[in-house]
């Protein structure tokens, strides 16, 4: 594991820890008074037998019950890559980056052209993610259009699977999908004790705001937990719309749906691998647009992730996203946004690299730029030594006044500390113009066709691969 | 002022307590229902929905200008029948099986409610069976779906065909939106319209019923 990965600088703290309590009180509130509408018949069995208070789908949950779920917090929760080798250690202040999933459209590379989304797209992405260093995770990007619909999200996985070894964030579309999915990780991982002991997989599956389980979101939820497997359960709230407009609200509200689908998850099998977080979205009320970029929804990522520390549980966050309905500045300047502020929260597992459009188009420009501006917020994030050596007295003492520090010993040893871009420009004018006037998106769009016609990911074993294909057969009638 | 301005007044104030009392007090004045209605209610929605289309005003303002009207209309509704009134149009709107996504529909919703068309909004996850009853049921005008996942998306084209073989097709006008559908998409399944946000909605019933 790379220290890089580590926050080496003081987290941005948002929420003193007055007002964390208060959101968390307030939060118990909310659960106690007006609880969550829980559409899923078994889930609500298993809350009343945990004690809750039910009226028909209604389910009140007593604080105890919380604080007792709140105590279960795994440590640490790991996710392997596709061999089963550590990857991401989901804790405190480590940072990891990841795409996201399910957009219906993508710019394609060669045209330029915004078209719809087929299978080839989501290879290609994950044959980009597997090369990028900055890539930690994969998610499928888009929705393939050219399979069978009601089985494509079992088309992603096995696509990315087949051309990534990172970990890897999945949706579902239904239970059965969900079972059939959760069936070719235990086939790569080498069976279901070893994909529980070393999971390279997390489901993806949320609360309905306001205040609801829906049946087949919850039956995922619960199929996860039964198996001990990594869950992300995270609201997608829209403030004034599906949760109050103020910030707070959304975020009390936000919680008390993540915190419901927690107690269930515990209720299940106690320390289940949950991973928290999730979005609070403000929305443009001139067009109507969930912001996927706005300055609202980076505050309050970054009030949630004060309150995931707070609960010690992994923070599901966003960066690399933007409204914009191109690869364009706004494009990249939204992506940095984000970026730089869930690094300096110190989310988790941060998704929606790549997306813009407001997570309905994906753009490989925006995932080569966002990988550069990763590279450059890291080298921000990992902070610098201050000792005898950095401090550099004695060199300072011996150049004196005057001199020159370029054929310096020290300056041999540690220049190379300084990060370097590969796409980030910094060349006099007529170089630039020599080198044929290329603006940052042109040099993101040459990179990832490079990678795509360069790349080739370390294959999946014949076997294995043959036998995903064998069960993805047998589910598409 | 003469009353009707007060009402329309009210309605783009987004006064609820005030367009009920002027109403009220209208109706005992003896002036007509459908003057109520057009010179009014109507009269003040639509000039709010001016003001949302020039980016004067916004979402919430306009929804809560059309809750006031409706503070109105519900004093008058049960009379707009005997008066011979007809109402500008009825609309059934639902987001479709599988597809449990509300927002948007509900803004389409309550902003067609707000320029003067009867809704019934049939809420999410809605089947083809019970977007046929209710189309039948309120002898609806325009039928919307709204669907924002590709895989329900196709199953807009499903209702459109039942709504044909349930020989619907010359009642009723099929329109449909969400994140993901577009114009072509629309065409290819044979929907009578498409909009891509609500105000354009507003505009594309108004247009289909006048023709
Ligand atoms: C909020 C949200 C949710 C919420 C919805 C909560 C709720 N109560 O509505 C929750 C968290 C539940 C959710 C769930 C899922 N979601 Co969702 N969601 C969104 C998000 C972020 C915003 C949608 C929204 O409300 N926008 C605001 C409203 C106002 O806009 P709107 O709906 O587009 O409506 C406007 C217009 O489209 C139009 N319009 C809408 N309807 C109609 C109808 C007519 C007749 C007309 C004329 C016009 C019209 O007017 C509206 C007002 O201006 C979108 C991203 C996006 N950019 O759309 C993803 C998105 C739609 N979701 C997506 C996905 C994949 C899912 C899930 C499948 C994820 C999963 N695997 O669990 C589930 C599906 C659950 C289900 N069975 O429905 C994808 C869809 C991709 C696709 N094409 O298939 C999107 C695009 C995000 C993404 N890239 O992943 N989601």
């Amino acid at each position: 594991m790379k220290d890089k990965y580590r926050l080496n600088i003081p987290r941005l703290n948002i929420l003193s820890r007055e007002k964390l309590e208060l959101i968390h009180l307030s939060t118990l509130e909310v659960l106690r008074r007006t609880g969550v509408a829980v559409k899923e018949p078994k889930a609500v069995e298993i809350f009343k037998k945990g004690g809750c208070y039910i009226e028909g789908e209604r389910v009140r949950i007593p604080e105890n019950l919380v604080e007792w779920a709140l105590r279960n917090t795994p440590p640490r929760i790991t996710l392997s890559d596709r061999n089963g080798n550590p990857a991401m250690f989901l804790e405190e202040n480590n940072v990891y980056f990841g795409t996201g999933s399910d957009t219906p459209n993508i710019v394609d590379l060669y045209t330029g052209e915004r078209r719809i989304t087929v299978l080839k797209d989501v290879e290609n992405v994950s044959k980009v993610v597997d090369y990028l260093d900055e890539m930690s995770f994969l998610m499928c990007s888009g929705i393939a259009s050219d399979v069978n619909s009601k089985i494509s999200d079992i088309y992603h996985f096995e696509a990315m699977v087949n051309y990534s070894e990172k970990p890897i964030v999945f949706t579902a579309w239904d239970l059965e999908n969900l079972k059939t999915i959760v069936e070719m990780a235990e086939v790569v991982a080498g069976g279901k004790e070893r994909l529980k002991n070393s999971p390279f997989i997390a489901l993806y599956t949320e609360p309905i705001s306001p205040l609801q389980l829906a049946e087949e979101a919850t039956q995922k939820l619960m199929l996860m937990a039964e198996k001990y497997l990594p869950v992300v359960f995270t609201p997608c709230l829209i403030t004034g719309a599906t949760g109050p407009v103020t910030i707070a609200g959304g975020l009390i509200q936000g919680n008390a749906e993540i915190l419901a689908g927690y107690v269930l998850a515990n209720l299940i099998n106690e320390g289940t691998p949950f991973i928290y977080g999730g979005g609070i979205i403000a929305m443009d009320m001139a067009t109507s647009i969930a912001c996927y970029a706005s300055s609202e929804f980076m505050l309050a990522s970054a009030a949630f992730t004060d309150m995931a520390r707070y609960y010690r549980l992994p923070m599901f966050s966003f960066a690399g996203c933007s409204d914009s309905s191109l690869y364009d500045q706004q494009a990249s300047l939204e992506g940095a946004l984000r970026i730089l502020l869930s690094s300096l929260s110190g989310g988790n597992l941060v998704h929606d690299v790549g997306y813009i459009d407001s997570g309905l188009t994906t753009s490989f420009e925006q995932i080569i730029v966002s990988n550069e501006v990763i590279g450059m917020v890291r080298r921000i994030t990992q902070g610098f030594e201050i000792n005898e050596e950095t401090m550099a007295l004695d060199l300072i003492d011996k150049i004196g006044p005057g001199g020159e520090y370029l054929t310096s010993e020290h300056t041999l040893k540690h220049f190379k500390e300084n990060w370097y871009s590969e796409l980030i420009s910094r060349v006099p004018y007529e170089k630039w113009e020599e080198e044929g006037k290329k603006d940052l998106g042109i040099k993101a769009n040459e990179k990832a066709r490079h990678i795509l016609e360069n790349h080739t990911p370390k294959p999946l074993e014949e076997k294995l691969k043959a036998e995903l294909r064998k069960i993805v057969k047998s589910r598409d009638k | 002022m003469d009353i009707l301005e007060e009402i329309a007044i009210g309605v783009e104030k987004g006064d609820s307590n005030s367009v009920h009392a002027l109403t009220e007090k209208a109706l005992t004045q003896n002036i007509s229902v459908g003057e109520i209605l057009n010179n009014g209610l109507v009269a003040g929605m639509d000039v709010i929905g001016e003001k949302f289309k020039n980016n004067e005003v916004f979402i919430p303002e306009v929804l809560i200008s059309a809750k006031a009207m409706k503070a109105g209309m519900e004093l008058i509704k049960p009379l707009l029948a005997k008066a011979n009134v007809e109402s500008k149009g009825k609309v059934v709107i639902g987001t479709v099986k599988g597809d449990l996504h509300d927002i948007g529909k509900r803004i389409v919703a309550m902003l067609l409610e707000g320029a003067g068309f009867e809704v019934t909004d049939l809420g999410v996850d809605v089947s083809k069976e019970k977007f046929l009853e209710f189309v039948e049921k309120e002898r609806a005008d325009i039928l919307g779906m709204s669907a924002l996942l590709t895989t329900t998306m196709t199953y807009m084209k499903e209702v459109i065909e039942a709504v044909e073989n349930a020989n619907l097709k010359q009642d009723v006008r099929v329109i449909i939106g969400g994140a993901p559908i577009t114009h072509s998409y629309a065409e290819e399944i044979k929907a009578d319209g498409y909009a891509p946000d609500a105000a354009s909605a507003i505009d594309l019933v108004k247009d289909l019923l006048k023709k």
